[in-house]
């Protein structure tokens, strides 16, 4: 990975105002958070379970708008664009969902070939590329098998290949070494770094896993019961 | 570098019910049409026979002289020809109502001159009357294009019914296929989601359902379409195999214009399901993610 970075600038790359987030009928899942990540950082976010972190994700990612404040990524307010700007924006962004969401009739090489593919690349444009992805993961002997015939770490791995593929602005993940061993999970998590500093990727990891947030020594956001109670650089847990 | 697999899996069970209501609807939309168009082209045909023909009879006389009025009336402007008809040609005329059998003996036939005229009929008969009356002949000329204006009428009906048949049955095939879009959509939510967050814009997703369904519909159009081929083909052989008189049949076949129909009435099909797929996924995805 040798391309430039998106230029750094003052405009935070992720910026939340006075954000909430609530559901029909649930309570509140989120309560007036204030984020702001500068581009090139590399956050941790923690809390315990049902603390509100796949919702805050969820709202970094473009999959849910906030019920108040203002969600600004790029310095773009998401709520100002069209669909077509939201699209585009969202190819800026590589997610590593919890639960992977692989596209089950599509093979390992399909499927991290998938958001070039709705770019509108041509196969011949991104093979080597997603090859070399593919093998860096260590999948590469799978590289035509399905995932309902991978196991649960390597379906996690061939999401992480298809977050980095696009060599996104802003990655996402959500718990993505929670179905890998420990060096698999020490392998991923220099990736992410690797990706950080040569891209200058902001990177935005939800984990319970506290001894990678020690031995990476990151800033940390925690969330409990809906609420950003530190947004302070690393603590020691 | 191998074929890549298409981002919506494969047609499910439901498609084949779907592939067979769309194949069901073109049949019968082709059918319609092609029924429609066999007794319109028929009818017209009959009509533009008889808009140039006239009966004229003659009383009070034998049949020279009504050879003598048809002589006075072939020399008329506007006439073609004029003749007697003959007994032969009358018993052929009658024998739908005598029967092979001909005329009985001691009913008294009516002296008939045929008409053959290429002007207006109806202002042409009224000329005959009045030439009759001044040579004093007792005769009455009868264009056959009055019998025709009705005809016409029930041609127009017949027409009207047909382009509302075929417009009911696509306004069927698009509803039933937004209607499987949309369930369709829902059943792939996750991929579209997926898409979705991968950066996919709606058009592309749009078209992935649009081109999902104008196979479908090409495809089930086609079935549709032989189907109805196979049974105008049937109802045209039976009709030109018949003994029964072909005088009470119109002269069904099918001509480049039925073929046409039935080529352009898939891509038709398809085309309906095609605006249908991409309407209903617009709509639902502009209330998506």
């Amino acid at each position: 990975m040798t391309e430039e970075g998106p230029p750094l600038s003052g405009e935070p790359a992720v910026e939340l105002n006075g954000v909430s987030l609530r559901y029909d009928t649930a309570d509140t899942i989120l309560s007036d958070l204030d984020i702001r990540l500068k581009p090139g950082t590399f956050t941790f976010l923690t809390g315990p379970s049902g603390a509100g972190k796949s919702s805050l994700l969820k709202l970094l990612y473009l999959a849910h708008a906030p019920s108040e404040g203002e969600v600004r990524l790029f310095g773009q307010r998401t709520a100002d664009l069209s669909r077509k700007q939201l699209s585009a924006l969202r190819r800026r962004i590589g997610v590593v969902f919890q639960d992977f969401r692989l596209l089950e009739h599509l093979t390992a090489f399909e499927n991290v070939a998938l958001p070039l593919r709705v770019s509108g690349e041509k196969p011949e444009q991104y093979t080597d590329e997603v090859v070399d992805l593919i093998r860096w993961v260590g999948l590469g002997a799978r590289i035509n098998a399905f995932p309902q015939a991978l196991s649960g770490g390597e379906q996690q791995r061939l999401a992480i290949a298809r977050a980095l593929i696009n060599k996104p602005d802003l990655l996402i993940a959500d718990e993505p070494t929670g179905n890998v061993d420990p060096d698999m999970a020490r392998r991923i998590f220099r990736l992410f770094i690797e990706l950080n500093r040569r891209l200058n990727t902001t990177v935005i990891i939800a984990t319970h896993d506290m001894h990678l947030i020690r031995e990476f020594n990151s800033p940390v956001l925690k969330l409990q019961d809906g609420l950003l109670f530190a947004d302070s650089a690393y603590e020691q847990a | 570098m191998q074929k890549m697999n298409p981002l919506l899996p494969a047609s499910d069970a439901r498609e084949a019910a779907l592939f067979f209501v769309v194949a069901a609807l073109c049949f019968l939309a082709v059918l319609a049409t092609l029924t429609a168009r066999g007794t319109y082209t028929a009818a017209k045909a009959w009509t533009a026979q008889v808009e140039g023909e006239m009966t004229v009879r003659i009383s009070d006389t034998d049949r020279r002289g009504a050879e003598e009025a048809a002589t006075l009336i072939a020399g008329m402007p506007g006439v073609d020809a004029a003749h007697v008809l003959t007994e032969e040609e009358l018993n052929e005329l009658l024998a739908p109502s005598f029967g092979p059998g001909g005329i009985p003996d001691g009913i008294p036939l009516p002296l008939l001159i045929a008409v053959d005229a290429s002007g207006d009929a109806l202002t042409l008969a009224a000329a005959i009357n009045d030439q009759l009356s001044a040579e004093g002949i007792t005769g009455h000329a009868e264009a056959h294009s009055a019998y025709a204006a009705e005809v016409r009428k029930a041609l127009a009906t017949l027409r009207a019914a047909a382009i509302g048949m075929v417009l009911l049955l696509t306004m069927t095939a698009i509803s039933v296929i937004a209607f499987a879009t949309h369930a369709a959509l829902l059943a792939r939510k996750d991929i579209v989601d997926v898409l979705h967050l991968a950066g996919a814009e709606d058009r592309f997703i749009a078209r992935l359902f649009e081109r999902r369904f104008w196979l479908l519909g090409l495809k089930a159009g086609a079935a549709g379409s032989v189907a109805a081929l196979a049974v105008t083909a049937m109802i045209v052989f039976s009709a030109q195999s018949s003994s029964a008189p072909s005088e009470l049949l119109p002269k069904l076949s099918l001509d480049a214009g039925d073929l046409i129909i039935l080529a352009v009435a898939p891509v038709a099909g398809a085309l309906a399901a095609r605006i249908a797929a991409r309407i209903t996924v617009g709509r639902s995805l502009r209330s998506s993610l």
